[in-house]
This record gives C-alpha cells, structure tokens and sequence, in this order.
C-alpha cells in the first residue's frame, strides 16, 4: 500500500512536469540558444550517415519524415516524426530534449549541438 | 498434420497455463499494468511496454540500475521520472505483492541466483513459444522476439490472451 501510494505520488508529479507548446514556439526557443537555424542543414542531418550504434535517423524515421517508421532494432511501429503528419510531435520541449538527447547519442555517437537541434527541428517543421 | 499437432500442441500449452489463472481474469488483464501515461511513454517508447509481471523484482531493480546501457543504448529518462518507474516495476513484478498465479509461475521459474535482462530468454517464455517457427520470428512486422504487440495485440495492456493473438504475414 505505502509503495503504491509512493508510485502514484511520483507519476502525478512527473506529468505534471510537462507543458504544452507549439512547434513554432519550441523552434523559436531552440533557435535561441542557436542564434538561428537552417532547413537545409537540418535536412542534410537528418539524412546523413554517422557513425553511432544505428547509422542514420532514417534507419527508424524512413527517408520520409511524414510516414510511419518502424525501430531498426525493436521493429516497433514509430508514428510520423514531422509535425504535418502527427500533431504531438514537438509540442513538449521536455520530449524533444529527451528524445534529441538519447538518439544523437544513437545516431552520431554523441550529444547534438543547440545548432543540430535548432536546423533538425527547422527541416522538421519546413515538411508540408 | 504435423502442422495440426503442433498448433494443437501449443494451444494446449496454452490452455493448461491459463486454467491456472481464475476464471475472472479472463476479463481483465492477465498482468497488472502500471496505471498512468509515466510507464507506457518511458517504457513503451522503443519497445512494447512489457508487463512488469514477465520478470521478478530483482531484474528490474538491475535494468533500473544499468539504464544507461540499457541493450547498447541510453535509456536514461530522468532521476525522478526512473524512481517511480522503478516503484512500479517492483509492485507489478512477477514476485510482487500482486503477483497473480501466472506470475508467480513465472517467479518460480527463474533460479534465485539469476536475474534475467531478456524476457524471452526465461524458461516460461521460451515454454510457450517453443511450437512458434524460426520463419515467423523473422517476418518484417515482427522481426524479433522483443517485439510482443506484433502478435499479442493487446500486450500494451498487459494482456497476452491465445485469443487476442493475430500474427502478421
């Protein structure tokens, strides 16, 4: 009883964290820390090849960021990762903190750059 | 016929590992699920959410620890937010305070030495999945063993029922 009343405590408190945002507004705040940001450059990430455990974004998220993916290794179903084709994407800049932050280090073997992350997420909402 | 006598086989199997369940079970979920949105988004990201019931306390308690190299990745999710996954992962476990039968089955299958990271490396899974062919584990919408909701299409809820069972081609 005294756990499950601890668990609940916590994962109340955990989304409660959470806030809502539009994508325009995470890229604006991204492009911020960057000082700007680059379609083409985000475009050229996305699609690059690097040399971390899963060699490219496209491995999981396709060649189209607008279709639904599956995991390289998982082979789980990832819904569509651009904002035109699925609302919740980068509406929680918690999410897209955790989730740049775990599959840069999947990706290029590192964490990305205020840089990567402002022309990733400028590609992403420049896909109609 | 061989085919007949295997899938009869693993209905069978099947059969006998469910009678052991109470007959109100069938309506529920065969293991408890973390109630929430926490488990399924930190732990159903990458991979099915796998019923904390499919392995004991012990496991979790090591995959909680190792989460930074959680099967060649960073799965890391944040101090706070990994704490209450973990309390949740030690109430659901197989030798948890709610275990039902099926899990205690399940804990009493795994030497107390061990503490496996794999589910399907333990006794129970491998058990019922021994009539499922080499080909099938390898088709595109399935295309491993981690990937339970593939065919078990309510696994997100905790349930694994034959029933609910729909593999792809």
């Amino acid at each position: 009883m005294k756990i499950s009343i601890l668990a609940m405590t916590l994962a109340l408190a955990y989304s409660g964290l959470t806030s809502a945002a539009t994508p325009q507004q995470i890229l604006a705040e991204l492009n911020a820390k960057a000082g700007g940001s680059s379609v083409a450059r985000g475009e050229k990430l996305y699609r690059g090849q690097f040399g971390g455990e899963i060699k490219s974004c496209m491995g999981c998220h396709t060649e189209d960021a607008r279709a639904s993916g599956r995991h390289v290794k998982t082979h789980k179903a990832i819904e569509p990762l651009a904002p035109v084709a699925n609302k919740e994407r980068f509406t929680d800049m918690a999410k897209v903190e955790k989730w740049f932050r775990r599959n840069c280090k999947e990706v290029l073997a590192r964490e990305c750059t205020a840089q990567e992350k402002a022309d990733f997420t400028a590609y992403m909402l420049s896909l109609k | 016929m061989t085919r007949h006598v295997t899938l009869a086989g693993l209905t069978l199997a099947a059969g006998l590992a469910l009678a052991a369940l109470p007959a109100a079970a069938d309506d529920g979920a065969a293991f408890p699920m973390p109630e929430g949105k926490l488990y399924l988004e930190e732990c159903g990201g990458c991979h099915t959410a796998y019923a904390p019931g499919l392995l004991p306390a012990r496991s979790w308690k090591k995959m909680m620890a190792e989460l930074e190299h959680h099967f060649g990745e960073d799965a890391t999710f944040g101090a706070e937010a990994e704490k209450a996954v973990s309390a949740l992962l030690t109430e659901l476990a197989a030798d948890g305070r709610r275990a039902n039968t099926l899990m205690r089955r399940i804990a009493g299958s795994i030497p107390a030495a061990d503490a496996p990271q794999r589910i399907s490396g333990t006794p129970f899974f491998k058990f019922m999945h021994d009539e499922v062919p080499n080909s099938f584990w390898k088709r595109t919408k399935i295309g491993t063993a981690a990937n339970c909701v593939a065919c078990h299409t309510r696994a997100n809820l905790g349930r694994y029922y034959e029933r609910e069972v729909s593999i792809p081609k």
